[in-house]
């Protein structure tokens, strides 16, 4: 085995194992899964009391707020745990065994904290599109029908490889941000702030509405922040997907992915400098 | 050749002084205040290849801190150390390959899964070959005797299943040097004994290095030949456990019991606890010859029973651990080695 092959395998099987870890109590799920139901039903409710007399906010459909919010949330409850893990590692001292491993620090934590979620993600996917079709029918574009020919199945097996990759991405920008956040706490006695602040922007601008539906001024400033790509881009490819759009969509997401790494990098390679272990 | 070598080695944690009073907390923000730690003060010293040795403090004397600089986990203010001839600083990744740690109120095992799935991971981390891998898991399964827990998950282990279980993973990959900090803390003493004697087995048939941190004096008794004692942060002792032990020999604990009662104080000797027919004395073998104290005990009355024990050696580094700071500690030290190096013959009154 070469020492590629192996490197790649310790980063596979941290993943594996990361996710049958959270899959040793299914019912570890249930909470989660119970929440975004009812998230998703409240939601559907707010929209549907928005939508009264009017059939398009901001060039979104009653059937697109809805579905964006279904596929915006998936990052929150897939991939909003990071902080919490990493913190409680630090805090804990478990970090005195996991810095002393061969292996690159963040990339075996990104094997396997976004490894482990990704399960939690595809469970929470799955049941948004039943909640979805069960509340307001088809996905927007197959409702309103493509082209007919063999063009409209290309184009929803383009979409739907795009909403993975641009999920995937969303889940690695989370992480490292989350990672950068929590690993302030190589200064910080308590950063639990930053990550409140960090939700609640998340939240505000791409998770629980549309960018398109804040006021101008704010998104064009929002669009060069990180925190559309968490979850506006690919619940945007869901509900208003073109080829271009979404290329454009995922190609920024990218970017910010590689400058949340560097961030994270810098963050671990200084802060790293400054740790104390607690716990003995 | 030298294992470990530390330096002059030192570490100096700041932390932030919590403010009282009105507006203290709100001033604090901006100008905090704040206080510098030294956990670690210019500690030297060197292990063999191979050596066990015991790193000894109480609480907050700096062995953990001292363990995290020498496995790179932590950076130090001042000094160098060296593992393996690495710069653990500088050169952790590469270290940690060769290097094994437990830490006995932390886990490296995963909760939920059997230890078998903790233990793939770990030899897929150190990049051992799988054919390798199970050969070496194989073979501590059965050193250990782990093939009943092996599939049981983690979280209905006992403590004392864990924490072998925690040994055998870190001597997975054949780990040079092993660290071991309170490995048996918690444990109850059929679970120290077999942990004990699992460590000293490592020791001889892997020839690893250990440099173990304990507050059982039995852990450190049974496993290790050489003792560093640590004390507000400075290394107050380093000697043999055999030259720490004979520290221990100078004093003697004499019990009697006589069928009749007798008069129980002998010249410049008072029992330390007596009753009617029985009594205990302390004897300090520098200023009592054992043989003449033994003698004019016999020669009181009928003896039903006599015992004679050494000072167990948890009071002997309970003294040291007693004094306020590494200097006073390490004067005792010596004080105590003086009187050992002129002793050997009984020294009369």
């Amino acid at each position: 085995m070469s020492r590629l092959q192996k490197t790649l395998r310790k980063y596979a099987l941290a993943a594996s194992t990361a996710m049958s870890e959270r899959i040793a109590y299914p019912g570890n799920f249930v909470g989660s899964m119970f929440t975004y139901a009812l998230f998703v039903f409240i939601f559907s409710r707010v929209w549907a009391g928005a939508y009264a007399g009017a059939t398009e906010i901001a060039g979104y459909t009653m059937s697109m707020a809805v579905w964006y919010f279904i596929i915006a949330e998936i990052p929150s409850f897939g991939f909003g745990r990071f902080f919490s893990t990493l913190s409680r590692d630090m805090k804990s001292g478990q970090i005195a065994y996991l810095l002393a491993r061969p292996y690159d620090f963040i990339g075996y934590s990104m094997a396997e904290k976004l490894g482990g979620s990704l399960m939690e993600a595809g469970i929470i996917l799955a049941e948004g599109l039943v909640v979805g079709l069960v509340l307001v029918g088809l996905p927007p574009a197959i409702a309103s029908g493509y082209p007919a020919g063999s063009s409209s199945l290309a184009l929803e097996a383009a979409r739907s490889g795009f909403l993975v990759v641009s999920l995937l991405l969303a889940g690695a920008l989370n992480f490292f941000l989350q990672i950068a956040l929590a690993m302030t706490a190589f200064w910080l006695e308590e950063n639990e702030a930053f990550f409140w602040i960090f939700q609640k922007f998340a939240l505000v601008v791409g998770t629980l509405i549309p960018i398109e539906f804040l006021p101008e001024k704010v998104a064009r400033i929002a669009v060069w922040t990180p925190f559309p790509y968490l979850s506006y881009a690919p619940a945007r490819i869901m509900v208003a997907f073109s080829p271009a759009e979404a290329l454009s969509l995922v190609a920024r997401q990218a970017l910010w992915v590689f400058m949340a790494l560097l961030l994270a990098r810098a963050v671990f390679a200084s802060g790293s400098r400054r740790l104390s272990v607690n716990g003995g | 050749m030298t294992a470990i070598t530390a330096d002059r080695l030192g570490k100096t944690f700041t932390t932030r002084i919590r403010p009282t009073g009105r507006f203290s907390a709100a001033r604090s923000l901006f100008r905090p205040e704040l206080r510098c730690i030294e956990a670690v003060k210019g500690v030297s010293f060197e292990v063999e290849e191979g050596e066990l040795v015991a790193f000894l403090g109480p609480n907050g004397a700096g062995k953990s801190t001292t363990i995290k600089m020498l496995m790179g986990i932590l950076q130090p203010s001042e000094g160098t150390a060296r593992v393996l001839g690495l710069d653990p600083t500088r050169d952790r990744v590469e270290l940690s390959r060769y290097v094994g740690a437990v830490f006995g109120q932390k886990s490296q095992l995963w909760f939920h899964l059997p230890p078998s799935d903790s233990f793939r991971l770990l030899g897929a981390i150190y990049e051992i070959d799988e054919d390798d891998r199970k050969w070496r898991e194989a073979e501590l399964v059965e050193r250990f005797g782990l093939a009943p827990y092996m599939d049981v998950p983690v979280r209905k282990l006992s403590l004392g299943e864990r924490i072998r279980c925690e040994l055998a993973a870190s001597l997975l990959p054949s780990p040079l040097v092993l660290f071991l900090d309170e490995p048996t803390i918690g444990l109850d003493i059929v679970a120290k004994r077999e942990i004990r004697q699992l460590l000293a087995e490592a020791a001889r048939i892997d020839d690893t290095t250990i440099f173990l941190t304990s507050h059982d004096m039995g852990d450190i008794e049974k496993v290790c030949k050489r003792a560093i004692i640590i004390h507000h942060g400075e290394v107050v002792i380093d000697e043999s456990m055999k030259a720490l032990k004979h520290r221990a020999l100078s004093l003697k604990h004499v019990g009697v019991r006589y069928a009749l009662p007798v008069d129980l104080d002998l010249p410049g000797l008072s029992p330390v606890k007596r009753t009617t027919l029985a009594a205990s004395y302390e004897v300090d073998t520098r200023k009592h010859s054992l043989a003449e104290v033994v003698r004019a005990l016999a020669s009181r009355g009928e003896l039903e029973d006599i015992t004679i024990e050494d000072e167990p050696l948890e009071n002997v580094i309970a003294s040291i651990y007693a004094t306020k700071s590494g200097t006073e500690a390490q004067a005792f030290g010596s004080q105590r080695g003086e009187t050992e190096t002129r002793t050997g013959e009984v020294i009369h009154e």
